[in-house]
């Protein structure tokens, strides 16, 4: 499969709008460390040992392709700037590998649910991503990857400390689990802080989609595991588990309480952004994440009626500027991005009403 | 008090900060207050804690030591440098980060001291290599508290979401009977 297949435009394969309360959490990503033992981390390796992991992991990765999983390889040094931006933006490839020119790469599945990351900050990281929350189900289509890689692969492994990574916060288990949850009503009611203060003694992170510092962007937190020592993978993913019921919960009950005290204000907040979305002219990435967030909550109070949520999760990914630039064809200064992110928008919310239909087809195959 | 951030609303947050054993007291508004955040290093514009001095802090190690000290120091970074990557233990506090696998066995008296600052144990408790994972209990465990949302989602009427939950316990049923491994 070549690059263009995973270029596309266009919500990746892991955020449909299938999922368990896939009105509230969008995705649950998996993600497992992991490091080939005699071989030092890509933080102190050398070009030629770089190289060597890759060929290694590639291999091993090839012996367990299958029907159901097809892997394509790609090199990041190879990749232009704006290619490798747009992968870190559909989550295929994080920030830090995007940067990587010494022997890192990636193997992405065709239907872009798995992506193994080869000398990020370690050797390997398996991530598999799925909409909805798909805690349990995840994990286990990571763990099955991971045992028939360890067959391959000779895994940096101790007793005592488990899975070997470059990070001791990554140590033990190396999984780290997050989930991505939608919650307007929280943070208007400003209960998010309890939220977070609550999460913290559990050891567990906040941190918003759009990469670190981009808190509350849109609505939309990450919330994952810290802890990956001292815990069992099952501990860990029931735990999450627990916590993100409990925040489902309380979102719920917050957009309850939202609409009942102030219904009229709502229904006016919501389609003035729907508005805003469809005519404005110029929108920078802050406004259409603000925007896009009031109408998905229209959307599940059923205020707003005529937009699918499936337009809203790819109006999510492509507000972003790579895909913006993407669009445009040509790399843009941010006053030209928000030009063309306001076309692009008005494109998919205007077109969608009348053209759904027509486009059935196109979105089966994304 | 105004304010030492914005300086123009009025102060009524008082931050109290030990670095270092130095005790230091600042007064913010709460708009400047509800950004703070100890790793926001921009916050502290005039001093700006190095990183690697964060990395210490929060490991609880002072990085400037009294001669003594250092001399201590010295002798058991001579003792404890890994031997496949070159990594001392000071050089692993200054990264955050460690060299190689072998640095694990190297810095093995060292690292529990800092594992239990930022994880929930010292001990690996999860998976291994080689090992067939059996997570049959887990399973059943899973069912259980499946089970739970579903009649939670049946009380609150939620049947949309009921059904799905039924398949899920289907689902899992079905993968426990063919021996936990996931087969169609």
């Amino acid at each position: 499969m070549n690059l263009e297949h995973f270029l596309k435009s266009g919500a990746p394969g892991w955020m449909g709008d299938k999922g368990l309360d896939a009105d509230i959490v969008l995705s649950t990503r998996i993600r497992l460390a992991r490091n080939l033992d005699g071989y030092r981390f890509p933080l102190s390796f050398t070009d030629h040992e770089a190289i060597q992991v890759d060929e290694i992991v590639t291999d091993a990765m090839h012996q367990i392709s299958n029907k159901e999983h097809n892997f394509s390889h790609f090199t990041i040094k190879d990749m232009p700037l704006l290619q490798r931006q747009v992968l870190v933006e559909k989550h295929l490839i994080s920030p830090l590998l995007s940067k990587k020119e010494k022997s890192a790469s990636v193997l992405i599945s065709n239907d872009e649910t798995i992506s193994v990351m080869i000398n990020e900050e370690d050797h390997l990281r398996i991530q598999c991503l799925a909409p909805g929350l798909q805690l349990i189900e995840t994990y286990a289509l990571a763990n099955k990857l991971d045992s028939q890689l360890e067959k391959h692969l000779p895994y940096a492994y101790n007793e005592a400390f488990g899975y070997l990574t470059s990070c001791p916060t990554n140590v033990g288990t190396g999984l780290r689990a997050s989930v991505m949850m939608h919650l307007p009503a929280l943070t208007m009611s400003k209960q998010i802080k309890v939220v977070t203060q609550m999460l913290a003694r559990l050891g567990m992170v906040v941190r918003g989609i759009y990469g670190e510092g981009s808190e509350n962007l849109g609505n939309i937190y990450q919330i994952s595991n810290q802890v990956t020592l001292g815990k069992s993978e099952e501990e860990i993913i029931d735990d999450l588990q627990s916590v993100v019921v409990q925040i489902i919960q309380n979102e719920r009950g917050a957009r309850e309480a939202l609409l009942k005290n102030s219904r009229i204000a709502l229904e006016d907040r919501f389609n003035r952004s729907l508005g805003t979305l469809k005519y404005a002219r110029i929108m920078t990435s802050e406004e259409a994440a603000a925007c896009l967030s009031n109408v998905r909550l229209g959307v599940d109070l059923n205020i707003i009626k005529e937009v699918p949520l499936n337009v809203l999760n790819e109006c999510m990914i492509l507000i972003q500027p790579g895909f913006v630039q993407q669009y445009a064809g040509t790399t843009l200064q941010a006053s030209e991005r928000d030009v063309f992110r306001a076309k692009l928008l008005r494109e998919k919310l205007n077109a969608k009403t009348q053209k759904l239909m027509e486009e059935g087809e196109e979105r089966y195959d994304v | 008090m105004i304010c030492e951030h914005c300086k123009e609303r009025q102060a009524t947050i008082t931050v109290t900060q030990v670095i270092n054993g130095q005790k230091s007291e600042r007064h913010y508004c709460e708009v400047c207050a509800s950004q703070f955040h100890p790793f926001n290093l921009d916050f502290h514009k005039e001093d700006q804690i190095p990183i690697h001095q964060l990395v210490s802090n929060l490991f609880g190690l002072p990085v400037w030591k009294s001669e003594t000290q250092e001399k201590q120091q010295t002798v058991t970074q001579k003792a404890a440098q890994c031997p496949k990557c070159g990594f001392t233990f000071r050089h692993f506090l200054n990264e955050g980060k460690l060299g190689c696998p072998q640095c694990y066995e190297t810095f093995s008296k060292q690292l529990p001291q800092v594992l239990t600052k930022i994880q929930a144990g010292t001990k690996h408790s999860g998976k291994a290599p080689g090992k067939m994972n059996n997570n049959k209990e887990w399973m059943k465990k899973q069912i259980e508290s499946v089970r739970e949302q579903l009649q939670v989602a049946i009380v609150e009427e939620r049947f949309e979401d009921a059904a799905k939950l039924r398949d899920e316990i289907r689902e899992i049923e079905r993968k426990l009977e063919h021996g936990g491994v996931d087969t169609p």
